[in-house]
């Protein structure tokens, strides 16, 4: 007798882990009703259809007009492991535009998925920290994390995590830390930094200098700063191998001694050397965080004595091709030759 | 099955209705152990209703009423009754009347015995045999056979030849093209995302560096203003107390010159003013006003006391003279009262005779005594203790100082 079917085998473009993605307009509705299914599978297979869609910014604009992060916030809670991951997934991919950072903020979700820092899967948390990061780089997004009060779980994060985990924590947090720097310094985050600048991953070390930057803007960070002695960890940091740590640290080192105190600490953990090796750095980054920091302690009668001697090499980097490094090489001359 | 019967003859017969619609009852009868999972496609087991006791057969004239599910009825409760109590009745009157052997005499006992040819063994235990009796087991039922209908129909067969269908080729193009379409698409969209993301990145990296130059530059040109401006302000301050100190210093020495020049006068007029009230003085002058003036009016004084002493004894050596003499006047004038009349001149008698005594007591007195007096009232007359002299005198008498004097005065033009 014949059969319906031609071969036992399923056709070939059948993926069992994915649900059937409806046409056209329909997709995003269809899939959000499925969200809220009680089947397991189903909910799975959506998320995964989910995952693929939110790489299209428009599908992201449909989505959260629908009010898919309703669904997806409580199936944040759900208790399927894969259900979060390929939640947090779908998060991440739509914090990564900016209409889905907006409608973060204005569904709430940072507080839902703050819930979820202490899951069990390194992946759930991975993701959802790229989430935060990427949520932070918008400035009204760094406001929102900080206004949730995630300073200081993510400071104490710091501690336990994972090194990948911890990367994406310390920008995160650098982010918000340009932001509103005030809740780290009351929670105590520099001794933390400090701890992770001398860390054997480079990239640990390069992004913990770029958040001291950061937290040394304000006047109380500088203090803050000072008092902690990070000032001859940066100086020794000054002379690792890769780029982006010296130009961090040197960073840092640029706005800690903006003080009278700083520059004192800089000058007695002998900055100048270091930081004179690495004017002649391949990096833009590099030089010109040299130059400021080098500007800096030129402030001091006893840094202008010293680098009075030095003043060709600046003279050199005026002829320089960046723009940026060019004035800050002049202003550099101006402040070595200035007399009271 | 039934109930499609029923149907079908109700629907012949006109339509019942049924308050229960008539079922089969199952069979309490098992023949196999009952299954766990009581499959749902076995047919009921029915009983035949021919055997069914709850059925009810025969006439249905004098039914059995009631009791059929508990409720005894009364009335047959009460002819049970009645015949339980007849029959015990009974049984009763008919034990009365059967005829019994008769009572043993005193002290014999009456007891069973067997007279038969054979004896039997009489015994409590009643001769018992076991037996048993045992349903087989109930065995699983077997599973339902297969059913395989016989096979009816005739065979056909069909073969598909190759190109017969479809061109395979040709068919798959569209979907090939949908599918690898879709895929590439996704992967299009994801590569651009990242690239995108990659293209920000590194804008805002290069945003970033330049940021955190320009705020370090503000900053410090913040720091630097700052910090000039205190230096400003203490230098400015330092100034300022420079300055202060400066007038202070300058007011000091003017106002430390003014002071010189006044109390420069200051000291010769001081001096000036102690020596006036006395302060200096020549010790030796000093010490002759001290010592030697106080001495010398004692003595002075001592010798005016001398005169004086001498003076109020002269005075009481006159009076007692006086008086003496006035006695003896008396006496002699009682002795020759005629001449001499005594009231109205009895003063200047007084008076005369005073004189004469007086200056008969001065011739009397040595010569001494009156070149003191005489000496003395010189003194007197001439030094200013005059008035001291008056107030002695004043001790002795007013009237004979001033007769004294007047007396004296009289002298004196005569010495």
């Amino acid at each position: 007798m014949a059969h319906a079917r031609i071969s036992m085998y399923l056709p070939p473009d059948i993926n069992p882990t994915k649900a059937a993605i409806a046409y056209g307009c329909r997709a995003l509705p269809k899939l959000n009703e499925e969200l809220n299914s009680e089947d397991l599978l189903t909910r799975q297979k959506a998320l995964m259809a989910l995952c693929d869609l939110m790489h299209d910014p428009e599908y992201v604009y449909e989505a959260i007009n629908l009010g898919c992060l309703e669904s997806l916030k409580s199936l944040l809670k759900d208790s399927d492991d894969l259900v979060r991951i390929k939640t947090t997934e779908v998060l991440y991919i739509m914090a990564t535009h900016n209409v889905g950072r907006n409608g973060f903020l204005e569904n709430n979700v940072i507080l839902a998925l703050s819930f979820l820092m202490n899951d069990p899967y390194s992946l759930c948390r991975q993701n959802l920290h790229q989430a935060f990061k990427h949520l932070a780089e918008l400035p009204s997004g760094a406001h929102g994390i900080v206004d949730s009060g995630l300073i200081s779980p993510l400071v104490r994060k710091l501690q336990r995590e994972e090194e990948n985990i911890q990367e994406l924590i310390l920008d995160t947090l650098a982010s918000c830390l340009w932001e509103d720097a005030t809740e780290a310094l009351s929670s105590g985050a520099v001794p933390f930094l400090k701890q992770k600048l001398v860390s054997d991953n480079k990239d640990i070390r390069s992004k913990a200098a770029r958040a001291l930057i950061a937290i040394s803007i304000p006047l109380e960070g500088k203090n803050q700063v000072w008092k902690h002695d990070v000032i001859p960890i940066l100086v020794h940091l000054l002379k690792d191998k890769d780029g982006e740590v010296q130009a961090n640290a040197a960073g840092a080192l640029m706005y800690a001694t903006v003080t009278t105190e700083g520059k004192y600490a800089a000058l007695e953990a002998e900055a100048i050397y270091p930081l004179l090796q690495l004017l002649s750095s391949p990096l833009i980054k590099v030089r010109l965080n040299a130059t400021k920091a080098l500007t800096m302690l030129a402030e001091a009668p006893e840094g202008r004595k010293f680098l009075q001697v030095h003043v060709s090499t600046f003279h050199e980097l005026e002829s320089d091709q960046n723009e940026a490094v060019r004035r800050a090489a002049h202003i550099a001359i101006q402040v070595i030759e200035w007399k009271p | 099955m039934t109930s499609t019967l029923t149907d079908r003859t109700s629907r012949a017969m006109g339509t019942y209705t049924y308050t229960s619609r008539p079922r089969v009852l199952p069979c309490q009868r098992r023949r196999y152990r009952d299954n766990l999972l009581q499959p749902e496609e076995e047919p009921m087991r029915y009983g035949n209703i021919m055997y069914d006791r709850r059925v009810i057969r025969g006439n249905t004239y004098a039914l059995h009423t009631g009791s059929l599910l508990g409720q005894p009825d009364p009335l047959e409760l009460q002819k049970e009754q009645a015949a339980k109590r007849r029959a015990l009745a009974r049984k009763r009157a008919q034990e009365q009347l059967r005829p019994r052997t008769p009572e043993p005499v005193e002290g014999r006992k009456h007891v069973d015995v067997q007279t038969e040819l054979y004896l039997e063994e009489i015994a409590d235990r009643i001769i018992e045999v076991d037996m048993e009796c045992q349903t087989d087991a109930f065995l699983d039922r077997p599973p339902t056979p297969l059913f395989i209908p016989a096979k009816t129909g005739r065979d056909v067969a069909t073969q598909i030849l190759e190109g017969e269908l479809f061109d395979f080729d040709l068919e798959v193009k569209p979907m090939l093209e949908v599918l690898v379409g879709k895929t590439i698409e996704q992967a299009l969209l994801e590569v651009m995302e990242e690239e995108e993301l990659a293209n920000l990145r590194a804008s805002q990296y290069a945003y970033e560096e330049i940021r955190n130059v320009e705020l370090a530059e503000v900053q410090r040109l913040e720091e630097q203003e700052r910090r000039h401006r205190e230096e400003k302000e203490r230098r400015k301050k330092q100034q300022w107390e420079i300055v202060n100190k400066h007038n202070e210093t300058a007011q000091k020495i003017s106002a430390r010159a003014f002071a010189q020049r006044y109390l420069a006068d200051l000291l010769p007029s001081v001096f000036s003013s102690l020596r006036d009230s006395g302060y200096f003085y020549d010790p030796i002058e000093r010490d002759i006003e001290i010592g030697f003036l106080p001495w010398l009016m004692n003595e002075v004084e001592k010798t005016m006391e001398y005169s004086m002493v001498g003076r109020t004894v002269l005075d009481l050596l006159i009076r007692e003279v006086v008086e003496k003499r006035l006695n003896n006047y008396e006496q002699k004038e009682n002795r020759d009262p005629s001449l001499r009349s005594e009231g109205p001149n009895g003063p200047g008698a007084m008076g005369q005779t005073l004189g004469g005594y007086f200056n008969l007591s001065q011739t009397q007195r040595p010569l001494s005594d009156r070149d003191y007096l005489q000496r003395t009232q010189y003194d007197t007359r001439s030094s200013s203790q005059e008035r001291r002299f008056m107030e002695e005198r004043e001790l002795l008498g007013q009237d004979e100082d001033t007769e004294m004097r007047r007396t004296l005065g009289k002298t004196d033009p005569a010495a």
